[in-house]
């Protein structure tokens, strides 16, 4: 009771410099928060790393003539199959879109041994629980005369290279 | 002993004294053969301090606790031990790891026996800490004051999952291989932010030794660190929440001479300390239904960690643990499985990536979550399947059922290709 007393006359005596320790008091709670957010992006940024070791995600395949018409070749390194109908050359990837697994080529296209999705020769789903058609990579001709895929560039599928 | 002494002590009562009194420095205290000295066992040694003084007899009924999650302590515990062990012959490499157990099997004195209890209690405890859940849901001993302890218990359980997963990547078999992959592809479904939170679990755009080193320090370091101080704060809150929730008994009711006094929930303490601190002192007042810790619940414990380290050490024996082929990065086994625990969620995955791996479970996991905040009733605690908690007891149990089926179908009734066969 005497505690509530006092610190009320403390409060009516001292009622202009309250705020003000209130305000610094607040401030330095921003600024404490702020550090323990900043601490956290940092963290997430230094766990995302700005060099990877993987092999490069743009490749040669080799020269044209490598790939009569009529191939389907799935280069299992670089998980793309290499396709050629004439003269357009196309480069699938056989990464499953479901969860990761590596498709197999099967005579109707594409299967996947991990949840059993299927798709067609495009890579177009017909079966499973794949959700997204098999992505077509970016193929072009490099000034040595040999094929490139590049895995970072997306086209729309069916969308050939003609060589 | 104690008596005060003003004369200098000679040499000679030194040399004669010289044993015991290094051991009553260690122990301030003797085998204890009152009940003054049992309290004092709880008090002054460090390793005990954990333990209440006195405990509810009720709290005792093996029927009640069934032991499960001291179970789950003794299994973690076992795996620290182990996993320190296996860790002098592990290496984090992708071109070594599985190399390395293949050392553990054939060179390393003793190297297959941890590999096992390393395993086989991983797998114990994974089932120990989901039954040890299902227990608390069926008695009821998550409703106030014991909201938040059920809460740290969810998280605790998915930690022990966690570790779990990043433990059997670790053998660079194929299994571990096909495990990152699915299981880092499912995290890649999360809306928004999926794809950084792929990339940052891989490290890396594909499957490599990136990852396996970032699930290494996860699994030795990061989880056990957040396991052992979650399990900390869990023990604690049992004894700030008023001990374990227990059974009543007809003798707990007050005889009629007797003076009632008011015993806040929550706040209950016993013996010395809630004598100095705790604003009820019940002495003499409320008949006394609890045992001293020494030796009641110390035998208990110790019961319930020779059967554990019993079981752990005879499977190890009878049953070696799994190792696949060496990772085939071009060729998933088919079908390609993962644990029995996990079998139930891929099954689900085998449906829809999104909501099989990441809609239901979230669900799931926001009820688990939010289950004592919903849940309020009072009634029925204490009490296995106590008649007031149909309705949630029944909702529960169809959970737990559903998943131990779809657990049950992943298993034994998936073939190659995931197509559906039948093991008869």
């Amino acid at each position: 009771m005497p505690l509530a007393v006092e610190s009320r006359k403390v409060k009516a005596t001292a009622e202009g410099q309250m705020p003000r320790r209130r305000l610094l008091a607040w401030l330095s709670s921003v600024g404490l928060f702020g550090s323990a957010v900043l601490a956290v992006i940092s963290d997430l940024v230094f766990f995302k790393p700005r060099v990877t070791y993987s092999p490069s995600a743009r490749f040669g395949i080799g020269k044209p003539d490598d790939f009569p018409p009529g191939t389907r070749i799935a280069r299992e390194v670089d998980r793309v199959c290499i396709v050629r109908d004439g003269n357009r050359m196309a480069a699938i990837s056989t990464t499953c879109t479901h969860l990761g697994c590596i498709v197999s080529i099967s005579d109707t296209g594409f299967a996947c041994p991990c949840h059993g999705s299927h798709y067609d020769q495009d890579g177009t789903v017909t079966g499973g629980p794949a959700p997204k058609p098999l992505p077509w990579f970016k193929v072009s001709l490099a000034p040595n005369g040999e094929l490139e895929v590049d895995k970072n560039s997306q086209i729309e599928p069916g969308t050939y290279f003609t060589v | 002993m104690n008596t005060p002494t003003t004369k200098e002590t000679s040499l000679r009562t030194a040399v004669r004294e010289f044993p015991s009194n290094v051991w009553s420095s260690i122990f301030r205290h003797p085998l204890p053969s009152n009940d003054l000295e049992r309290s004092q066992t709880s008090f002054t040694n460090f390793f005990l301090h954990l333990h209440p003084v006195k405990v509810h007899r009720n709290t005792l009924r093996p029927i009640y606790t069934m032991g499960l999650g001291l179970m789950s302590l003794f299994l973690f515990l076992i795996l620290v031990v182990t996993g320190i062990l296996l860790m002098f012959y592990y290496v984090p490499s992708t071109t070594q790891a599985y190399d390395r157990m293949l050392d553990l099997r054939g060179t390393v004195a003793f190297g297959l026996f941890l590999r096992n209890m390393h395993r086989w209690s991983a797998h114990g405890m994974v089932a120990l800490v989901f039954l040890h859940m299902c227990r608390v849901f069926f008695t009821g001993a998550y409703k106030k004051p014991r909201e938040f302890n059920w809460v740290l218990g969810v998280v605790l359980l998915l930690v022990t999952l966690f570790l779990s997963f990043t433990g059997y990547l670790l053998p660079w078999d194929q299994l571990a291989f096909w495990a990152i992959t699915v299981g880092t592809s499912i995290a890649g479904y999360a809306p928004l932010v999926g794809g950084q939170i792929k990339f940052l679990l891989l490290g890396d755009t594909t499957v490599g030794q990136e990852a396996l080193l970032r699930f290494y320090v996860l699994h030795v370091a990061v989880l056990p660190a957040v396991m052992v101080l979650l399990v900390a704060v869990h023990f604690w809150r049992i004894r700030k929440d008023g001990g374990l929730s227990r059974p009543e008994t007809a003798s707990a009711k007050a005889d009629a001479g007797v003076v009632q006094i008011r015993i806040e929930p929550g706040k209950r303490t016993f013996g010395l300390q809630g004598f100095v601190r705790g604003p009820f002192t019940k002495i003499g007042n409320v008949p006394d239904d609890t045992v001293y810790s020494w030796p009641h619940l110390l035998v208990a414990e110790l019961f319930v960690f020779v059967l554990t380290v019993s079981v752990i050490l005879l499977v190890s024996l009878a049953f070696h643990a799994p190792l696949e082929q060496p990772v085939n990065v071009m060729h998933p086994p088919n079908p390609a499985k993962a644990p029995w625990y996990f079998l139930g969620l891929q099954e689900m995955v085998s449906y829809s990536a999104f909501w099989g791996g990441i809609g239901v479970p979230t669900v799931m996991v926001v009820l688990l979550f939010l289950t004592p905040y919903i849940d309020r009733g009072q009634k029925g605690v204490g009490r296995w399947f106590a008649r007031e908690r149909l309705l949630a007891n029944t909702i529960f149990l169809s959970l737990v059922i559903l998943n131990v089926i779809f657990i049950i179908i992943g298993t034994f009734f998936r073939g190659p290709n995931w197509t559906f066969v039948s093991p008869f």
